[in-house]
């Protein structure tokens, strides 16, 4: 009866979990797992997939309109504590870099911006040295 | 054992079919409103839909200025009765999921139920009320303490709307969810700025939503072969004309970071100036008005 236990509780882990048996990425799970790790004060706003299909894809893009005035937060979320290599970055209309997780080679699980200039950023995620290529990401905002 | 593995079986199985799958028979006849597909790929309309801000950050925007809570600014629940044609249905479910937003945010719960049902309503209209969830809304907006719940479910519920509409290829429907969403929150906006016309903040805010509806106005254009898309164009156009006299100038500065407390906290050095008259607010607010009365009537 331990044994039957220990197996349903292994399945119900990996059935809630976010890369199934088949290596198959299910960045759904991360996403909905960053909503609640946005920092305190902050409204969420919208929760992305980041899906590498297995390293068809080097990166995986959104876009958004920032208002000045406004801080968003950009969380990650991977598996197991830290970001999985996966980084977040920030670019405005023209394509400047207006920030990155990755500091000094640090892989950062969350992006504060406290944005000064209203126009369309693109929020992209890429994968440095990511094992699963696989992973979720919550935007929230505050005044 | 045995006993256990088909209970488990059965889990699964039940587990399997508790999404609630819609009717995609009724909900594809329903749709009386641009049956012409946009001449361009669904991924393009999905990728400038979800650029669209939502409307919550003006409600916040005026109630953390000072803004009091004006009720009469809002479309009344009461119109719900006027809305029979899809095309409407989908505008004022924008409008009326502003107008949430709108009294969530100033915590005016018993308002808030009035449009929940007015929303709920559209949404089995349209054959798409399975997303939203009203027992848990309505139970979070009894007590005050729960509006952060509040806010995260409404808003999460309006995603997944969003998000089938357009997996379903039903895109204008959630791109005139957006537009009501939109064109509400600019009426809240004007009308709050007509009463504090010196107000800088405001008139930069209205300024900014040039970008916005520039996007409006591009996806709108997708689907001009439908008359009322194509008529709704036309007012956007309209608007946009009173929008092209303001300039909006950005300027680039790289910007610097510092973690604090594990988080990458940037400090931006980039800015941008908004130039926009008492006299651009005045006619913005003006076309606005009636762009919203021809959708909320």
């Amino acid at each position: 009866m331990k044994k039957v236990l220990f197996i349903l509780t292994f399945i119900s882990l990996i059935s809630v979990g976010t890369i199934d048996l088949n290596g198959q990425c299910n960045p759904d799970n991360f996403a909905n797992a960053c909503i609640p790790k946005l920092a305190s004060g902050f409204n969420f706003l919208k929760s992305y997939k980041v899906d590498g299909e297995g390293g068809a894809k080097d990166k995986v893009e959104y876009s958004y309109v920032f208002t000045k005035g406004t801080q968003y937060m950009i969380n990650l979320c991977a598996n197991g504590a830290a970001t999985d290599g996966i980084v977040v970055t920030l670019f405005d209309s023209g394509r400047n870099k207006v920030a990155t997780s990755k500091i000094n080679g640090q892989f950062i699980t969350a992006i504060a911006y406290p944005c000064n200039a209203t126009g369309i950023y693109y929020i992209q995620y890429t994968f440095d040295g990511s094992a699963g290529k696989c992973g979720g990401s919550a935007l929230g905002f505050k005044r | 054992m045995r006993l256990v593995a088909i209970g488990f079986m059965a889990l699964l199985i039940a587990a399997c079919g508790s999404s609630k799958k819609p009717d995609e028979k009724a909900f594809l006849e329903s749709l009386d409103s641009a049956k012409t597909g946009p001449t361009i790929d669904e991924e393009v309309i999905s990728s400038i839909l979800q650029q669209i801000p939502s409307p919550l950050e003006i409600s916040v925007l005026l109630k953390e200025s000072g803004t009091k809570y004006n009720a009469g600014i809002l479309n009344t629940s009461e119109n719900l009765s006027k809305y029979n044609s899809n095309y409407k249905k989908a505008l004022n479910l924008g409008v009326y999921g502003t107008d949430l937003g709108y009294t969530n945010i100033y915590e005016q719960n018993q308002d808030g139920l009035k449009y929940l049902t007015s929303i709920k309503s559209l949404a089995d209209g349209l054959n798409i009320g399975q997303f939203f969830d009203i027992e848990t809304i309505g139970r979070l907006a009894t007590n005050s303490k729960n509006l952060d719940s509040l806010l995260l479910i409404t808003t999460q519920n309006f995603n997944s709307i969003n998000h089938y509409l357009q997996t379903q290829s039903r895109a204008n429907l959630s791109v005139l969810l957006l537009i009501g969403g939109w064109v509400e929150a600019m009426q809240i906006t004007c009308q709050v700025a007509a009463k504090d016309i010196k107000n800088k903040e405001l008139q930069e805010k209205i300024g900014e939503q040039k970008i916005i509806l520039e996007q409006i106005v591009l996806l709108l254009s997708f689907y001009k072969d439908d008359a009322n898309m194509a008529s709704l164009l036309k007012d956007m156009e309209e608007l946009k004309g009173a929008f092209d006299k303001i300039n909006i100038t950005y300027t680039y500065k790289e910007s610097t970071m510092e973690i604090v407390d594990g988080v990458a906290v940037i400090k931006d050095n980039s800015t941008t100036t908004i130039n926009i008259t008492e006299q651009d607010v005045e006619a913005i607010r003006t076309l606005t008005n009636s762009i919203r009365n021809k959708i909320i009537s």
